[in-house]
């Protein structure tokens, strides 16, 4: 037997053909414990499945969020006199405005019977209190409303004009919190799923102490012997990404029904949106790196205590 | 090749397992390294392999001296010298062909290079029908025979073997003996740690005599046959 002969081939196809092995044996060592490797990528999809389903409620609230913006009416009340014939001319004349989209005017007996249902109160209770003319003006939807209620506040005949932004400011608000819980949410789970990984990997590595030991025994370099567990790691990051962006689709699939059922009670109609496929990049690339790195954080402790 | 040069080594706990120990291995050449167990056999073996580092003294290979080697040359060297272990250490999980392949996989050949090859030492070793099988399912001395394989597949200039024929019978015992010895023609420097006496009286090989961690003999090939000989029963 002649001495270390040809390799067949170049130290580059040397390299990417260890590479190959190692990515191989990954793949075997995950078939292997199919069960274990399952449970691994169900926990991480379930820590992942909980920022990916916020974010996506998140960007449909935002979406909903835009609707409301363009619904949003302004309330014109007129002058106690004005009666139903002014109350139609000063509504045909906003009407012609170019800022404004709709003018819908609400007599006082409808006015009433809201004001009635709206408190609970039966009609008599509330009593024979003077209810004005009230023009519902829906603005154009690029229009500045705080703008507008000034111009509306001059017109003729008009006594006071309401317009409730306030909830608009607090939903604003709210989805601040939302996606700033949205962030903090994303960085505790990407947390998690670096020391599930690596925690994994410890396991394994215990696991598979011997056959590290032998690796070594025979000549193999710590980068070889890390390699599997690196795949390993990347594999349990994708494949948790990948399940925790099906389940989100799944949640969304059975959330359509009541939230369309909902929407219909404001007349209107909801398009849940489903996360983007970049998100999904995101996740993975994401995930993936976390994977490597948890793997790495396990290998890397563990192969210093096996090598002399 | 090797050379022991004022070598102890103490673990820690205060087991001195080998002290002032030298020797020198020329390239090619074959020996046996004997004594009682507990002699230091393995420690001298598993020095050259640098699964130990000395206490004192230096280990030459190639005339590098390997208890100064960085970590990060240790899987070099390593593959330099195959070595065959008294308790195999094999991946038990795996089949026959993985384990042999180990070397190669290592050294990153192709797969085909690799089956051809593992099929060829597999030959040499009389294993050739039991590339599928798992290692559970061997013998003992079939393990001890895949362990050998594996040691030699990737051709190391040095080969180490502790107790080779531990777990086989004399007629598989000497057919491996002389699959060393064809190897060690064939130009691989050999050192075999092993009790079997009268085969090494046989093959009238250099024998090295270890006792209580000092070598107490260096015998040359025909003079061991020979003063073995007479001193027989």
């Amino acid at each position: 037997m002649s001495r270390m002969s040809e390799r067949g081939g170049g130290d580059l196809r040397a390299w990417a053909r260890r590479h190959g092995y190692s990515l191989l044996s990954s793949v075997g060592t995950l078939v292997r414990n199919p069960l274990t490797s399952a449970l691994t990528i169900i926990v991480l999809a379930i820590a992942l499945t909980l920022p990916l389903g916020l974010n996506t409620a998140l960007v449909n609230l935002e979406a909903v969020h835009d609707n409301l913006d363009r619904l949003d009416s302004i309330s014109v009340f007129l002058e106690l006199d004005a009666g139903e014939d002014g109350a139609r001319r000063v509504a045909s004349q906003l009407s012609s405005w170019r800022n404004i989209l709709a003018v819908d005017p609400v007599s006082p007996e409808t006015g009433m019977r809201e004001l009635a249902g709206a408190t609970g109160l039966d009609r008599f209770e509330v009593g024979d209190v003077p209810l004005p003319w009230v023009l519902e003006v829906t603005p154009n939807s690029t229009v500045d409303i705080a703008e507008l209620a000034e111009r509306l506040r001059r017109a003729e005949r008009v006594d006071m004009v309401v317009v409730d932004l306030d909830w608009v400011r607090r939903l604003d608000a709210i989805l601040g919190v939302f996606s700033r819980l949205v962030i903090l949410l994303a960085a505790l789970f990407a947390a998690s799923v670096l020391f599930v990984i690596s925690n994994n990997i410890r396991t394994e590595i215990q696991r598979r102490r011997e056959e590290i030991e032998i690796l070594a025994l025979v000549g193999a370099t710590p980068g070889y012997i890390r390699r599997p567990f690196l795949y390993s790691g990347l594999w349990m990051g994708l494949g948790g990404a990948l399940l925790a962006w099906l389940a989100v689709h799944a949640g969304l699939w059975m959330l359509k029904g009541p939230v369309e059922a909902l929407a219909a009670t404001y007349g209107a109609s909801a398009e849940l949106t489903a996360p983007s496929v970049q998100m999904l990049g995101l996740m993975l690339t994401g995930s993936g790196v976390l994977g490597i790195l948890g793997a790495w954080v396990a290998v890397s402790r563990q192969l210093a205590r096996i090598n002399p | 090749m090797i050379r022991f040069e004022h070598v102890a080594k103490r673990y820690p706990g205060g087991v001195q397992a080998l002290s002032d120990v030298n020797f020198e291995l020329r390239r090619g050449e074959m020996a046996f390294l004997t004594g009682h167990s507990g002699a230091g056999k393995s420690t001298l073996l598993r020095l050259i392999a640098v699964l130990e580092r000395p206490s004192r003294g230096q280990v030459l290979f190639d005339g590098k001296n390997v208890g100064r080697v960085s970590s990060r040359q240790i899987p070099r060297l390593r593959r330099k010298v195959g070595v065959i272990f008294q308790d195999h250490k094999l991946l038990t999980d795996r089949k026959v062909l993985d384990n042999v392949a180990l070397p190669l996989l290592i050294a990153g050949y192709s797969w085909s290079e690799i089956r051809r090859r593992v099929r060829a030492a597999l030959d040499l070793v009389g294993l050739l029908d039991k590339e599928n099988t798992l290692i559970p399912a061997l013998s003992g001395g079939q393990q001890q025979r895949v362990g050998i394989a594996r040691a030699m597949i990737a051709k190391p200039p040095v080969l180490l073997a502790d107790e080779p024929t531990g777990n086989l019978d004399p007629e598989l015992s000497e057919e491996l003996m002389r699959l060393f010895c064809t190897l060690n023609e064939l130009g691989t420097t050999v050192l075999i740690a092993t009790h079997d006496l009268d085969l090494v009286e046989r093959l009238g090989r250099r024998t090295l005599v270890l006792k209580a961690g000092c070598m107490i003999d260096d015998r040359s090939g025909a003079g061991a046959g020979r003063r073995d000989g007479e001193a027989g029963p």
